[in-house]
């Protein structure tokens, strides 16, 4: 039984158009224009307990909203949402006891007081026993090294240190299932790493469920096997990373020459995709990557070779532009018998 | 709905009884919400200047009753000063600025954090303000003491230990008439962006209400029997007639009465206006 499940989930906002300046807010004030955004337009997946799922798109796909009505900050104008078994918008103090969401761009931390204090604040309120409390609050200072950071105001923790204690703050109460809206956002790439680890360390212990948004692909490729892709709204791909994969029509072939190779030489062979030097990058149709590769090989001065699928970001950017929702719904299909495997 | 197996917590057999894990919640909120507002002391004295209508509102009276030969509506000097400056702590005692959490929360979309904890951002906002209390009240009675040194001679704020004491209880009503009617205009920022707009207007008007500008005894008879069906003046002017004495016990019962009921009114107002308002909430921003 998936532990979540969204059905036709639909968050459709009135919002007011103004015109920019005095004359604008005049003219709003007395007749006032409204339109209808539809941020979520009909979304609809399930996750089975433990899944790690990356949720992608580009700003103002839904990504965020869905999440939202997911953890029962919002309600849904239509559709079905149900995780573990709780209807999230009642926010019942069970149903909030086992969720978490860690916004990267919001914090949950008393800005005047050490972390600490907003630990223990939680620990009252999510009712954690004190023993396990500590222990809890030990294991998590080890992973996220925060010795020395908890006895300092929040103020004056770095963007990095602040998030790694947002992080242990939202997770305090062990909930089963995580909602991550870019918890990795401006931070550098160590603390990128850790926070990764972090999250995957604790997917394995407690068998979570995870949902993660992030701009980078980096955290989606080292976390989750599944990614959903909204665009507008929709749903436009449902699958396993393998999955999109395949769906590159090229591979792509890397070069090192030991001697100088011209380009026109290089094209009858593939796409040139870049040429510096010794090294090139070409583009080979998929069937054909490995016969000519080979050929390659034996008829030009190769020092190196490696064949490589085209970067995630790519592949997602021509899902968008090409639009081919009928076969993201077929890919959707196979995946359900894989996830149940 | 009962929840699937799997996911009940092996945690969840929270320890203790209710009350003391209610008790654990309201202490740590205590702790923390008290080490929060000692950052705060200055911009405290601040707003407790901007809150001084009732003490310029006592010059004005004193200077009044004096020009007046002796006295004005049966009211003389002294008994403006008793009044004023128990009116002054009764405000004082019963500020609350919920409405302007609130309204920043709601429209910021930083409400939210509040909302994915299980428990209701009311009781985080009243303990908010109570723990504030501790700061200010002490300031507050200080400025009192002072005030009445400089009062005129034989002003008494209180004939004794009973007054206080039952001033008190009805000030911790009086508090929660006034943080309700100022969360209730706060929910309003689900429906509007001008809920602290609401704020601003009212408080002239309550402050004139409650008795902050005159006592409700100098009003024309017409007004005030309008102004007792109000909830403002019992939240200063009663207060600060039980504290200077000048309640009879049978008024003092109805005053009790009808501050419990204002308060049941609005925690059921505020529980609806929550529910409904939930529903409209946005979210916004990250």
């Amino acid at each position: 039984m998936p532990i979540i499940e969204v059905e036709n989930l639909q968050k459709h906002y009135t919002v007011a158009e103004k015109e920019a300046g005095l004359k604008g807010s005049l003219r709003s004030f007395f007749s006032r224009k409204t339109k209808t955004v539809k941020a979520v337009d009909g979304v609809s997946f399930a996750l089975e307990e433990g899944e790690m799922v990356g949720f992608l798109g580009a700003n103002g796909a839904g990504k965020t909203t869905t999440l939202k009505m997911l953890s029962g900050l919002l309600h849904p104008s239509s559709g079905r949402v149900a995780v573990a078994g709780y209807t999230p918008y009642q926010r019942r103090a069970s149903f909030l006891k086992n969720i978490t969401l860690v916004m990267g761009q919001k914090q949950q931390l008393m800005w005047d007081l050490p972390a600490l204090d907003s630990f223990l604040v939680n620990a009252a309120i999510y009712e954690i026993p004190e023993a396990r409390f500590q222990a809890t609050l030990k294991e998590y200072s080890e992973i996220l090294e925060l010795d020395g950071l908890l006895s300092k105001q929040v103020r004056k923790l770095s963007l990095g240190e602040r998030m790694k204690c947002e992080l242990a703050a939202a997770l305090l109460h062990q909930p089963k299932v995580l909602f991550l809206d870019e918890p990795t956002i401006g931070l550098d790439v160590n603390m990128q790493v850790r926070i990764r680890e972090f999250v995957a360390e604790y997917n394995r212990k407690f068998e979570a469920t995870v949902i993660l948004t992030s701009h980078y692909m980096a955290d989606v490729t080292a976390l989750c096997s599944r990614i959903v892709v909204v665009d507008k709204g929709k749903v436009v791909l449902d699958g396993s990373i393998e999955k999109l994969l395949e769906r590159a029509t090229d591979k792509i072939v890397g070069l090192e020459f030991s001697s100088r190779v011209e380009r026109e030489v290089l094209e009858r062979y593939g796409q040139v995709q870049s040429l510096d030097g010794l090294n090139a990058k070409l583009l080979i149709p998929r069937a054909q990557a490995s016969v000519l590769a080979a050929r390659v090989l034996t008829e030009l001065p190769v020092a190196d070779v490696t064949i490589e699928d085209p970067p995630i970001e790519e592949l997602i950017g021509q899902i968008f532009t090409e639009g081919k929702a009928s076969r993201a719904a077929e890919l959707e299909r196979t995946q359900h018998e894989e996830v149940r495997v | 709905m009962t929840n699937p197996p799997t996911l009940q917590p092996s945690h969840s057999s929270a320890r203790g009884t209710l009350l003391s894990r209610s008790f654990r919640k309201a202490k740590v909120l205590f702790d923390a919400w008290l080490a929060n507002m000692t950052a705060y002391r200055a911009e405290l004295i601040i707003w407790m200047l901007a809150g001084a209508v009732p003490l310029i509102m006592m010059a004005v009276w004193i200077g009044k009753a004096q020009a007046g030969g002796g006295s004005v509506g049966g009211l003389d000097a002294r008994a403006f000063a008793a009044y004023f400056l128990a009116a002054w702590l009764a405000q004082q005692s019963t500020v609350a600025w919920v409405a302007w959490e609130l309204d920043f929360a709601i429209r910021q979309g930083n409400l939210s954090t509040k909302l994915l904890r299980p428990i209701d951002p009311f009781w985080e906002y009243i303990m908010q303000h109570v723990t504030e209390r501790f700061v200010r009240i002490p300031l507050v009675i200080g400025l009192v003491l002072i005030g009445l040194l400089i009062a005129p001679k034989g002003t008494v704020l209180t004939p004794g230990l009973a007054a206080v004491l039952v001033f008190a209880l009805s000030i911790g009503l009086a508090f929660l008439v006034r943080f309700l009617i100022s969360y209730i205009i706060g929910i309003l920022a689900f429906w509007t962006e001008q809920a602290t707009a609401f704020d601003e207007g009212y408080y002239v008007l309550a402050t004139f209400l409650a008795g902050g500008f005159a006592p409700l005894e100098l009003f024309p008879t017409a007004l005030r029997s309008f102004v007792d069906w109000t909830p403002f003046p019992y939240i200063v002017y009663y207060p600060a007639k039980i504290l200077t004495g000048q309640l009879p016990a049978s008024d003092i019962a109805r005053v009790f009465a009808v501050q419990l009921g204002w308060v049941l009114g609005l925690v059921v107002l505020r529980q609806v206006m929550w529910r409904v308002g939930l529903k409209k909430y946005g979210a916004v921003g990250a």
